[in-house]
């Protein structure tokens, strides 16, 4: 069981800040591209550009998923018929720190009746997938992916209304991926070398990506209880600038639409000298572009729940502490992150 | 397909944005206003806990075990030290402190620093805040001294957010002293 710790910023005037991009649109990434590299005997030219072609998304996937703020981390796992009649185990785990907020009071721009306060965002991310693949041509294979990530970035948030909000923000990713291929097929024993020549396994390379976003934002308090509708469009334009291997390269673009519900009910109730609060979000992601022409992944759906304790303005900027969990699903996979749920507020 | 999924996904938070836009324009909080209704006390004994950061100290007493604090939230006050302060003998007259306090709030709603009193009389409160904002989900009062500095308080579970808003007049009386850490003497 993973366990997974989580740490984001809020503030006082917009107190639910948003997760960029949520785990379980790169999930379904990830089960997908973990597919084996290789499954013939000859790995003629034309396999090898379709090889590339998929690590590149591969590459550009995890480059996101470990990298971009949203999803604290978990263990995925599948076991299943995939695209090409392969059967794989695959299974990754996504280890986060990161957060995105918005700070300060918001500040009144001119006599425009509108206010505005700085956002930052910012993550380190660490992923690790493995599969065990089951082909006949590949029966035994383990292929092997680490990806180290780092994400900082930041804009501002403009409030049109007490409850309505937009916040572009800009946002650079570095993301380092090494790939390590074990082979103990007759087929990529045999072939081996060639395909470690030819960039398919046992490479490495550095990517920078960008990332643009606009959050839209509507705050609703009904009694006590906070709902929070958004949507973020998101655009990621991803590419390589270093590489163990010439043969490994890549540019990709992908963009996402992510829109959630999120619900902050306290309770009512004390429990060591804080009140307890309780909530939830159900959020839907959709896909475009490379990703989900490639991948063919239209949508990712992901329910979340957590129990916290209400630290607001008692302990320095720790605006609550408790558990959470999520689980997300989509046509091809599911996952789950459980662990502690720490939230600041500046 | 591909265009009509597009076009539908672009649609959800452009129709958000545009259904939500004319619910108002933004304003920012002000605490020099007049609250809605009629003068009345509205909440007295709110018990808080506040951090004067930095605070100076005016004078100490340890036979008595008080101190006088003056800090950016007002006049100087006279706050009593229990005995789980220690060292209070060390502690000088011009001494920076970090103090952290208990303080008690009353709320009213004044005209003119003015409340109705019994028979028609009318008794001047002497206000030392304002109430600036009111966060009732996570149970927050945010108060604006004459100074202009701001102060967010934790209340408990009991106090009655909901009938509180800006503009309220807050008098705060000091009660005891948490703990004190001397920054600079």
């Amino acid at each position: 069981m993973l366990q997974s710790w989580r740490a984001e910023t809020r503030t006082n005037a917009a107190p639910l800040s948003p997760g960029a991009l949520h785990a379980g649109t790169w999930i379904a990434f990830l089960m997908l591209a973990l597919q084996p590299l290789v499954t013939h005997a000859q790995i003629t030219p034309d396999q090898a550009n379709q090889i590339r072609n998929a690590i590149g998304n591969r590459v550009e996937a995890l480059a996101i998923l470990a990298g971009d703020y949203g999803i604290t981390g978990g263990d995925f796992r599948t076991t299943g018929k995939f695209e090409g009649n392969e059967t794989i185990d695959a299974e990754m785990v996504v280890t986060k720190l990161g957060g995105a907020g918005d700070f300060g009071m918001p500040r009144p721009v001119g006599d425009l009746g509108i206010g505005w306060q700085g956002r930052l965002q910012g993550n380190m991310g660490y992923v690790e997938a493995t599969n065990r693949l089951h082909s006949p041509l590949l029966e035994g294979d383990v292929n092997n992916f680490k990806e180290y990530a780092l994400e900082f970035g930041g804009g501002a948030r403009f409030w049109l209304s007490d409850g309505l909000s937009l916040a572009p923000t800009v946002l650079g990713i570095y993301g380092h991926t090494v790939n390590s291929y074990t082979a103990n097929s007759p087929f990529m024993q045999a072939n081996f070398v060639r395909a470690i020549d030819m960039g398919l396994v046992n490479w490495s390379v550095d990517t920078w990506t960008l990332r643009t976003a606009i959050n839209i934002q509507y705050l609703i308090t009904w009694d006590r209880t906070r709902i929070k509708l958004s949507s973020e469009p998101t655009y990621y334009h991803t590419e390589s600038f270093n590489s163990s291997n010439a043969n490994v390269s890549l540019s990709g673009d992908s963009h996402s639409i992510a829109t959630t519900i999120d619900i902050d009910v306290p309770l009512g109730v004390e429990l060591f000298g804080h009140e307890l609060r309780s909530g939830g979000a159900f959020e839907r992601t959709d896909l475009f572009g490379d990703l989900r022409s490639d991948l063919e992944v239209s949508h990712i759906d992901e329910v979340k729940g957590r129990v916290v304790l209400d630290f607001l303005n008692e302990l320095w900027k720790v605006q609550w502490i408790g558990v959470s969990a999520s689980y997300a699903w989509g046509t091809k996979f599911s996952g789950w992150t459980a662990g502690l749920d720490v939230v600041f507020r500046f | 397909m591909t265009a009509s999924i597009l076009h539908r996904a672009m649609l959800n938070p452009l129709s958000l944005a545009a259904a939500l836009a004319v619910s108002g324009c933004w304003t920012a909080p002000v605490a020099d206003v007049q609250p809605k209704g009629e003068p009345r006390l509205i909440q007295s004994g709110i018990g808080v806990e506040s951090v004067k950061d930095p605070a100076i100290v005016q004078s100490v007493d340890p036979s008595a075990r008080t101190l006088v604090l003056s800090s950016r939230q007002g006049a100087a006050r006279t706050y009593q030290a229990p005995p789980q302060v220690p060292n209070l003998d060390r502690i000088k007259a011009g001494d920076t402190v970090r103090a952290t306090v208990a303080e008690e709030l009353t709320v009213y709603v004044l005209r003119d620093g003015q409340l109705p009193g019994a028979g028609g009389t009318r008794e001047t409160i002497t206000s030392d805040a304002r109430v600036l904002w009111v966060d009732p989900s996570y149970c927050l009062l945010t108060l604006r001294y004459p100074d202009g500095h701001d102060e967010t308080l934790k209340v408990g579970l009991g106090v009655k957010l909901g009938e509180m808003e800006a503009g309220d007049d807050v008098v705060v009386r000091p009660l005891e002293l948490r703990s004190l850490q001397v920054q600079a003497r």
